[in-house]
């Protein structure tokens, strides 16, 4: 029989680690072998509740476990954060073309978060690391809204050791040391030479946009800039004409797209 | 493939026969609303629906002289289905098929089975569908599939063809297993010349009217459509047009090239079997994501983005307009929005600001 492309796998959830007051990971173990790229997406879904598009957090290397880092955005969102250990999700993809960790070799490699936009960026950081030898410099600049709202504060700690790493806050609190402002602030003093580099961009759109600016600003050219788009979606196939954007699917063209292939489109932040 | 000519009242039995292997629908003519046409023309209003062969009195078996109220996509993916693959479905043969339809299936098929990801539900039917069309021998006041190079009468894309002469049919096979059929149903004879001159005359006669019809209208040229529509982005078209939208969806759900859908999940049985819905991008939420934004907020952004679809996305990825003249849209719309009027005023402004 034909495979039915609509069909969830059964997925054990075996943990939900809280990263923030607003985010979770969840730790996914599917009854069957999935495997995905790093950027691409799947569609989880809660039975009975919905079904969305969410990027895996976790190293691509390792098959036998997902991680999803879901922050509570609505419906389908505060049903998942509800969740504990040992409920059973669904999960179908991957789906869309992730980053083309080809183009990245032998590059710098300025990454830029915002928000939980920093979930798909820890699988690329995962996959950069696993083959370090392979990438130029890596840097990192995360924005957060408060310090509260930084997630995967252990790892950050341990990226330390092999990528530059730079964190600002919109609000501090009275044990903030750090950066003060939003995500681009860091980007004032950023005075590499830029000829071998690329940045990859992932957050809400307004980040996105600003940052994409700042980027252009100080030099980057249009196709040496990676963005992740989100756009509604339902299908993940390229189907149910949800997620078109221009003369592209963003599930299925992207959702990884370099700024020259969409800068011309009308209310590209929308 | 070859060309014969079967009497009215064989077709019956025709069908009949058919119903053993297929389930099989036949046009079924209700009274339609009264458009009223410009020129005069004295068009027919009566619409055509279609109906299972099995349900309706054999004497109420008619030919359809335009396209049916629903769109052939009806057959291949289900305005609302549970998603299992397990399920045994009988063959459909669609009799009333019109050439707009046949068109709109080029766009269907590229969604459906193009790409890495072909739809196994719309595959199986699609295979499995017998498609005996017609052709035209009138047209509705709404038709306009000739401003898109379409003719009203099928010249490929069917397995079987009817077209009307007289009170009998000249009827052409466009596939083999079309063929087949013909040849052992022993119904059909070969079609002498005469009878296939007849039948072109009575097309060119269509055509003829249907061109003086549209004129009227002066609906662009297919190739500058995409034009007009990019060119047209901030153009208070949009917003003049969407006014009078009500939302209602009628116009993507009676569509034949339209084809977005939902999936969701069934709110009773615990199971992750899919549901899908047919969706319309006129609803308010169709491009919603989380945290309320919504890039199609106004009505009027999402009346555009129907157009873009169809004139922009759908020549940029497969050099087809995503629309096939069928007028549906425009009989459905309570807010009277009309397809042609939209492509015409475009129009008349980009000739406007050239000068
Ligand atoms: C490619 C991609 C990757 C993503 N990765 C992540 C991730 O790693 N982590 C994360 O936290 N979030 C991610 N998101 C965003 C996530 O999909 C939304 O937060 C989620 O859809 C919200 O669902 P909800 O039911 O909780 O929200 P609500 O606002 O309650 O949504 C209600 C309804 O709005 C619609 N809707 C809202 N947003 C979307 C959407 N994006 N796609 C389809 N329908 C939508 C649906 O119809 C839904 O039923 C990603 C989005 C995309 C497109
Ligand atoms: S049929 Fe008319 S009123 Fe209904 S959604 Fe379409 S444009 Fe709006
Ligand atoms: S847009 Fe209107 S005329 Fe064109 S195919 Fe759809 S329903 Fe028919
Ligand atoms: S999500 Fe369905 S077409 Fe992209």
């Amino acid at each position: 029989m034909k495979k039915n492309p609509y069909q969830p796998i059964e997925t054990n959830l075996i943990e939900v680690i809280s990263e923030s007051p607003v985010i979770k990971t969840f730790v996914l173990q599917p009854k069957e072998g999935f495997r995905f790229n790093t950027g691409q997406f799947i569609e989880l879904s809660l039975n009975g509740t919905g079904e969305a598009p969410f990027t895996p957090s976790s190293d691509p290397n390792i098959s036998k476990e997902i991680e999803v880092t879901i922050m509570n955005a609505g419906r389908l969102t505060a049903g998942l954060h509800q969740l504990k250990n040992g409920e059973t999700l669904g999960i179908r993809g991957p789906y869309g073309k992730g980053y083309p960790l080809n183009e990245f070799k032998g590059k710098n490699i300025l990454i830029v978060g915002g928000g939980v936009g920093l979930a798909p960026l820890r699988s690329l950081i995962y996959s950069l690391l696993a083959d370090t030898s392979s990438f130029g410099k890596i840097y990192l600049c995360y924005g957060a809204k408060t310090p509260q709202d930084i997630i995967y504060k252990n790892q950050i700690q341990k990226w330390k050791r092999a990528i530059d790493i730079k964190i600002s806050v919109d609000r501090a609190d009275d044990d903030w040391k750090g950066n003060v402002g939003v995500v681009t602030t860091l980007l004032n003093d950023f005075k590499e030479n830029l000829s071998n580099f690329i940045s990859i961009v992932c957050g809400p759109p307004i980040m996105m946009k600003f940052t994409t600016y700042k980027l252009i600003d100080i030099g980057f050219k249009p196709s040496d800039i990676y963005l992740s788009m989100e756009k509604n979606m339902s299908c993940g196939l390229g189907k149910c004409g949800h997620c078109r954007m221009g003369r592209f699917y963003v599930c299925k063209d992207g959702p990884v797209f370099t700024f020259d292939k969409i800068k011309d489109m009308h209310d590209l932040w929308d | 493939m070859d060309k014969y000519f079967i009497q009215k009242k064989d077709t019956a039995k025709f069908l009949d026969n058919l119903s053993r292997d297929y389930g099989v629908y036949v046009p079924y003519r209700i009274k339609g609303k009264e458009i009223p046409c410009d020129l005069n023309l004295k068009l027919p209003t009566d619409d055509y629906l279609l109906e299972s062969w099995d349900r309706i009195k054999k004497e109420d078996f008619t030919f359809n002289e335009y396209r049916a109220i629903e769109p052939l996509r009806t057959f291949f993916a289900f305005p609302k289905e549970r998603l299992r693959l397990d399920e045994e479905e009988k063959k459909a043969a669609i009799f009333g098929v019109k050439n707009c339809d046949l068109f709109s299936l080029k766009i269907q098929d590229f969604v459906f089975l193009d790409g890495e990801a072909r739809d196994p539900f719309y595959e199986r039917r699609r295979q499995n569908a017998l498609l005996i069309s017609g052709d035209c021998p009138s047209f509705k006041e709404t038709c306009f599939c000739r401003s898109l190079d379409i003719n009203p009468y099928p010249s490929e894309g069917f397995d079987i063809n009817f077209s009307p002469l007289d009170e009998n049919f000249l009827v052409d096979t466009g596939s083999q297993r079309g063929e087949e059929i013909i040849k052992s149903s022993g119904l059909f004879n070969h079609a002498t010349p005469a009878q296939i001159s007849r039948r072109d005359e009575k097309r060119n006669s269509v055509v003829k009217r249907l061109t003086e019809h549209l004129a009227f209208h002066q609906i662009p040229p297919k190739d500058v459509l995409q034009e007009i529509v990019r060119d047209g982005y901030e153009s208070d078209v949009w917003r003049e047009e969407a006014s009078s939208c009500v939302e209602c969806g009628g116009c993507n759900l009676s569509c034949d090239t339209c084809h977005c859908f939902l999936l969701s999940e069934d709110r009773l049985k615990d199971t992750n079997e899919k549901i899908r819905a047919w969706d319309a991008c006129l609803y308010a939420n169709f491009a919603r994501v989380a945290g309320g934004a919504n890039p199609l907020k106004r009505r009027y952004q999402r009346l555009r983005n129907r157009y873009l679809k169809k004139f922009d996305f759908f020549p940029d990825n497969i050099k087809l307009n995503a629309c096939c003249g069928c007028g549906r849209c425009i009989d459905v719309c309570p807010g009277k929005i009309d397809i042609r009027r939209i492509l015409r005023r475009l129009n008349e402004e980009k000739s406007v600001s050239a000068h």
